[in-house]
């Protein structure tokens, strides 16, 4: 409880990292609910971390370039926003295109985009002495203390997202749902599927520079897949998604806070254990589990 | 005989600029039902999705004479198989996708639409199960919403892949003698690919026979001979 009031409390000293984790928490799993339905969800794990390349490279730059001799964290924090956002929807315009005309193996080319962008952000991590702490709190999911300017992008973002995503959801729903129909019905198909994947784009960028690649990955999908369990229709979906993300970030955050553990990483167990609960859940309510592995 | 709605013209179908099936020239009747016969490979689906402009013609045209001067509304019936079970979509949800086309983006679903997709539901004989889960309906139940989803789409053209396809014989009579009736009063073109020659020859009034990469047209009685199946089949079997 005095862990809750001192969350709760104006003079928080990490009350922006709060409200930004939330606001990732309520935004991730509307886009995520999209990656499950289009069976992305390789996708899901190979976007954030993806994006945090992004961020590595675009800190890297200036030292390649010879132009950084002392950092501030204004222009640090532009540029990994810039570099979070290319890659983020350069990654996603190019795999999603990939998927569609490519030949080969999709999940075969999101692993291997996977591995290969973990890999380069450890090597350009272990190389650049002025990203590196940010960066590591980045990829850790430690609590990163965020600025009011900060907090006003990211809720501009993800509010943005979620104007799009209200506005526009019976258009991207009937492309996801039946393509054909779509092009038959006269709706440009490619229009709606960049602008989707955009707004998936934003997302994972800004969750990424909020929480970490980590967490970014669990909000985006654990909640939709945990709420696809109980829900009966598309709006029960989507809220029930949204409002398991918004909530399990705020109770991970004070879990973490209270016993001193990185906030990432606790909201992704967290996270994980409210899927395996539910999923117990829908067994028995179902009798998918016999009597014997009950009692066992 | 009615005037004609479609015309094909030296058509060449296929994917990626490789035809599948070429020199395809005939023409359909407006208000009549034909069906696409075919062996498996043999391009049926292929043309579907050619008039339909999910794909491409290779080469060759296709000329469509509508009354109002707009172009042609094609409501399309695919096969019940190929939804994703994923989505959490009732009856009802999957047959007002129909109306998007006349809903701009960003604009909530009218109720007067709303009130259209009930009637064709009705009409379809799927509003008893209009509120259940589409992922959970049977292949009859599912082919008849999807057949009041393609009416809310006000078409002047009826498309329908393997509408039959997985159906039971008693539903197999039910969904053809509905397509039948709406063809009828609704004064709805229908072109149907099907495997069944018994669906044919009670329903269908032309016959596009795709048969080793030549294309034959006639009505059955003129296709569906003794003498005549023999030889198709035979050149099938070859």
């Amino acid at each position: 409880m005095e862990t809750l009031q001192q969350i709760l409390s104006p003079d928080f000293l990490l009350r922006n990292s709060v409200y930004t984790s939330v606001l990732v928490g309520f935004c991730c799993p509307l886009v995520g609910v999209y990656l499950v339905l289009r069976r992305l969800v390789f996708m899901g794990v190979a976007l954030p971390q993806i994006s945090s390349t992004g961020v590595a490279i675009a800190l890297s730059l200036p030292l390649w370039l010879g132009y950084m001799t002392a950092h501030s964290s204004q222009s640090e924090h532009i540029l990994a926003f810039t570099g979070s956002m290319v890659f983020s929807i350069t990654a996603i315009l190019l795999l999603a295109f990939l998927g569609r005309h490519g030949r080969g193996f999709p999940e075969g080319r999101l692993g291997v985009a996977y591995v290969v962008s973990s890999a380069l952000s450890v090597l350009l991590l272990a190389k650049n002495p002025y990203g590196e702490i940010g960066l590591l709190d980045l990829l850790k999911g430690e609590i990163i203390t965020v600025s009011n300017l900060d907090l006003m992008l990211t809720a501009a973002a993800l509010a943005l997202v979620i104007a799009a995503l209200a506005l526009f959801h019976k258009e991207i729903l009937l492309v996801s749902f039946d393509r054909a129909m779509a092009i038959t019905l006269g709706k440009n198909v490619v229009f709606w599927d960049v602008l989707l994947y955009l707004l998936i784009g934003v997302t994972v960028s800004m969750a990424v520079l909020s929480v970490g690649p980590l967490i970014a990955f669990g909000f985006l999908l654990i909640p939709a897949l945990t709420s696809h369990m109980f829900a009966r229709n598309m709006r029960q979906f989507t809220i029930l998604a949204s409002l398991l993300g918004g909530a399990t970030a705020f109770v991970g955050f004070c879990i973490a806070y209270q016993w001193d553990l990185p906030v990432g990483p606790t909201d992704v167990v967290f996270l994980g254990v409210l899927y395996a609960i539910g999923w117990i859940i829908t067994k028995l309510l179902h009798g998918n589990i016999s009597p014997k592995s009950r009692e066992g | 005989m009615n005037e004609t709605l479609i015309t094909l013209d030296s058509l060449s179908i296929g994917y990626n600029g490789q035809s599948v099936l070429s020199g395809i020239s005939l023409s359909i009747a407006r208000d009549s039902l034909s069906a696409i016969l075919g062996e498996n490979g043999s391009g049926k689906s292929t043309l579907l999705k050619t008039l339909l402009g999910l794909l491409p013609p290779v080469s060759g045209r296709i000329e469509t004479k509508s009354n109002t001067g707009k172009p042609l509304i094609f409501g399309y019936v695919p096969q019940s198989t190929q939804f994703d079970q994923l989505y959490l979509l009732t009856g009802f949800d999957v047959a007002l996708m129909g109306t998007y086309g006349r809903v701009r983006p960003g604009r909530i679903v009218p109720q007067a639409e709303r009130a259209f997709t009930h009637e064709c539901l009705r009409a379809a004989g799927a509003e008893e199960f209009a509120y259940k889960r589409f992922a959970e309906l049977s292949g009859g139940q599912k082919q008849r919403v999807l057949i009041a989803r393609a009416l809310t789409a006000r078409p002047d053209v009826l498309m329908l892949d393997e509408p039959t396809a997985g159906v039971d014989h008693a539903a197999t009579h039910a969904v053809m003698e509905f397509i039948s009736q709406l063809r009828t009063e609704r004064r709805i073109t229908v072109l149907l690919v099907t495997h069944d020659f018994a669906v044919v020859r009670h329903y269908a009034e032309q016959i596009i026979w795709l048969c080793q990469g030549k294309v034959l047209q006639g009505t059955a009685d003129e296709l569906l001979t003794p003498k005549q199946m023999a030889e198709i089949l035979e050149m099938e079997a070859d």
